[in-house]
């Protein structure tokens, strides 16, 4: 039971025979999206839109898809969402280890290595696409870090089902040393492109700005698909409504007595 | 056919005011076969925390006794029951730790947080964590309980109203699925008590 | 499109332009239908294997039928299914041929819908070329004969044909493969096993009308409760002399509480599921 951590790989045989038998594996939820980021005078904006999807159902329709990995590195996932959620998660404890025993701050450049030896050493099977970006002491990063473990650094750059969307708009608006509301304007349109015409990514846009100064995370910077139908005479049940064969009731109030003690005598 | 309609099951749980409920259906069966009907998929984890395990049966009662003794060992440690936001946690990555062969179970998680606040989450086979502030389905019936759930959810419903609304999206949801049904189970968790309640639905 | 024609049973095609679905009267009785557009692929087999898996057909059915004392009984229930998703709850599955006929639906149903219907056709033309009706006999075998020439081609059905002609009561099973088999008690579909274990125990030949239809109804009920692709509504048929009628038709959702009117005594309740 006691492990040392990693994979556990026991299953896989019960699993791999009844695949053979014609019992179909489950599918995992993915995130379809579009996530974004470019590098702009003094730091870099991340963009990620917010759904989830299991098969062609929407899972979350607000998920979080930029992951903390260090207070100036931030992360955004595209892929397997169990993959990316962990990926990043070992990451950014491996890095708070780390920052604990050097008393530095982490560099980006560290937290890309950390990520692509995890995904090379698992040939692409942990399939986690991903955009990071932050700043530290040699100033602005952003790489991509592709499921196989390769990685690439641009000055702007997408990833997911959305990112040849969003890349259009990239190329047709990028400019080098942007202001940070010209940076966030045009990463928030490259999402959007995503949102409207990729089906995979959809609901809103999360932003994330990281400074010399700081960070600024946007949750739902742009709430574009709330829910467009209210129900103006919501359906109300009156008690009673459903048939109800047998009823326990189990109170689990903590039955805490306070007894008053008699002060303690100390000797003098 | 896909392993996670080998058993059938139809979990769903909502969030309201300082309450949850989760319900489950009652069929055990064995693809077409019907061979139970008292067959609930929801464990008690602690007074306040309830988990509802969908997918094969074998491994959703491997699974919640993995969760139990995981528990226990928690509770002789730190002298608490734990958080629902920390069993999620566990949850999550005892189902990671197999990604690469994973036990064929969709966890729903429902409970409320020591402050009273309620706690709703779900996840995939392999720990994709999925908070809600309104309600989770899992299951075989999972599409037509999304659909019934998006329509009748309301926010800030008390507990009384909470049942009912779990209990007919549970009835309505299960009644559109040939694998989940048979009577259903739901339990309402408020501060100071659980309710449990079986419900009469249709037996084919 | 390829072609297929069935000459040995037809007579030779007479054009390959003619309507698809076979709706040119050919003298007596009104042959089979001969041709039909078949998917222009070179292994139909397998192509029909792929294909079926992306539109499943209703194949979830339980459907009863036989013969005592007193005429015939047909029973069905109503679920159509599609994968494990219900599609509907109120499918009419007995296909009313004539006054004097019926056919009842499993399998696809689409084929069954088509086919009997087409049946119900050759049967019309029997009588007009004949002027009397046509035995359950002779239209069961009409039914196997379109059925066989249609052999290997992807159809998938599961049918009685029952009546009432010259000779009493006739009851025949025909299936998607061309078998066509003559018995006093079948039941079809995949809640077929679990009809016969009531059926069997309870049948006898002087059952009254009533018991008849009772046990009908119970075997339907029992099969839609532990068949999964079962349920919906049980309906009763009767066929006499005088024709068919239909005798009951019931909501499962009641006929059970009715049968185990406390659900903690249902056989297959011994756990509390309240107890955590």
């Amino acid at each position: 039971m006691a492990q040392a951590g990693g994979f556990s790989f026991d299953l896989c045989k019960r699993n791999e025979f009844l695949e053979a038998r014609g019992m179909k594996g489950p599918g995992f939820t993915k995130t379809g999206t579009t996530i974004a980021g470019v590098i702009f005078k003094d730091g870099v904006v991340l963009g990620a839109d917010t759904r989830s999807t299991a098969g062609t159902t929407v899972a979350d329709k607000n998920c979080e898809k930029i992951h903390y990995i260090a207070p100036n590195i931030y992360c955004c996932g595209a892929g397997t969402a169990a993959d990316t959620e962990n990926v990043t998660g070992m990451v950014a404890s491996q890095l708070e280890l780390h920052r604990y025993a050097t008393g530095t701050q982490s560099r980006v450049i560290t937290a890309m290595t950390l990520l692509k030896s995890h995904l090379f050493r698992y040939q692409g099977h942990v399939s986690a696409a991903l955009v990071l970006g932050g700043v530290d002491f040699r100033g602005p990063h952003l790489f991509t870090v592709y499921p196989h473990g390769s990685t690439d650094s641009l000055p702007f750059c997408t990833m997911g089902s959305g990112s040849l969307n969003a890349m259009a708009v990239f190329e047709a608006g990028y400019k080098d040393d942007m202001s940070k509301e010209e940076a966030m304007e045009l990463v928030a349109r490259a999402i959007r492109s995503g949102v409207m015409n990729d089906l995979g990514s959809g609901s809103n846009v999360d932003l994330c700005i990281i400074s010399k100064e700081g960070v600024e995370y946007k949750r739902n910077h742009e709430y574009l698909q709330g829910k467009t139908y209210e129900r103006q005479f919501p359906q109300r049940f009156a008690a009673g409504s459903v048939p109800v064969v047998r009823e326990r009731v189990y109170d689990i109030r903590k039955a805490v007595t306070v007894v008053e003690g008699e002060p303690m005598e100390m000797e003098s | 056919m896909s392993i996670f309609e080998y058993n059938g099951s139809a979990i769903v749980a909502m969030a309201g005011k300082e309450c949850v409920a989760i319900g489950s259906d009652l069929r055990f069966g064995v693809q077409l076969q019907t061979l139970a009907t008292d067959y609930k998929k929801i464990y008690k984890i602690h007074d306040q925390l309830f988990l509802g395990l969908a997918g094969l049966g074998t491994d959703a009662e491997t699974l919640s006794q993995r969760f139990a003794f995981k528990h226990n060992l928690y509770r002789l440690r730190e002298e608490r029951d734990i958080k629902p936001s920390a069993f999620g946690q566990m949850v999550s990555a005892t189902l990671y730790e197999r990604r690469f062969g994973p036990y064929f179970c969709q966890p729903v998680i429902a409970g409320l947080e020591p402050d009273g606040t309620p706690y709703l989450c779900g996840m995939d086979s392999i720990g994709a964590q999925e908070t809600a502030k309104d309600f989770m389905v899992a299951g075989t019936a999972t599409d037509s309980l999304l659909g019934i759930c998006e329509s009748l959810w309301r926010p800030d419903l008390g507990p009384e109203e909470l049942f009912e609304t779990v209990s007919q999206a549970l009835l309505s949801g299960q009644d559109r699925d040939c694998l989940a049904g048979w009577g259903a189970v739901v339990y309402v968790i408020t501060k100071d008590k659980v309710i449990a309640r079986t419900l009469k639905g249709r037996m084919d | 499109m390829m072609r297929i024609s069935c000459p040995l049973i037809d007579g030779p095609a007479t054009s390959a332009a003619q309507d698809a679905c076979g709706l040119r009267e050919l003298g007596v009785g009104g042959a089979p239908v001969d041709s039909f557009p078949l998917p222009a692929v070179q292994d139909i087999d397998s192509f029909e294997r792929e294909v079926v898996e992306y539109v499943k057909p209703n194949h979830g059915t339980t459907t009863l039928g036989f013969i005592f004392q007193g005429g015939v009984i047909i029973a069905v229930d109503s679920r159509a299914s599609q994968g494990s998703y219900i599609s509907s709850q109120t499918v009419k599955k007995v296909i009313e041929i004539n006054p004097y006929l019926l056919g009842t639906m499993a399998g696809g149903a689409a084929d069954c819908q088509f086919w009997e219907r087409n049946l119900g056709r050759q049967c019309r033309l029997y009588e007009l070329a004949n002027g009397k009706r046509i035995t359950v006999r002779g239209a069961s075998k009409l039914l196997a004969n379109t059925m066989f020439s249609y052999r290997g081609m992807g159809l998938s059905m599961g049918t009685m044909v029952a009546g009432w002609d010259e000779a009493g009561p006739g009851l025949y099973y025909v299936d998607s493969d061309g078998q066509r088999t003559k018995g006093k008690l079948f039941s079809v579909g995949s809640g077929s096993l679990y009809a016969y274990g009531v059926l069997d125990e309870g049948y006898r030949w002087d059952l009254s009308v009533e018991e008849a239809v009772e046990l009908g109804l119970r075997s339907i009920y029992h099969a839609t409760f532990r068949d999964a692709a079962s349920g919906g509504t049980v309906s009763v048929y009767h066929v006499t002399q005088e024709g068919w009628t239909k005798v009951r038709g019931e909501d499962v959702g009641e006929l059970h509480f009715r049968f185990y009117p406390d659900p903690a005594k249902h056989p297959c309740n011994s756990v509390d599921p309240l107890a955590v």
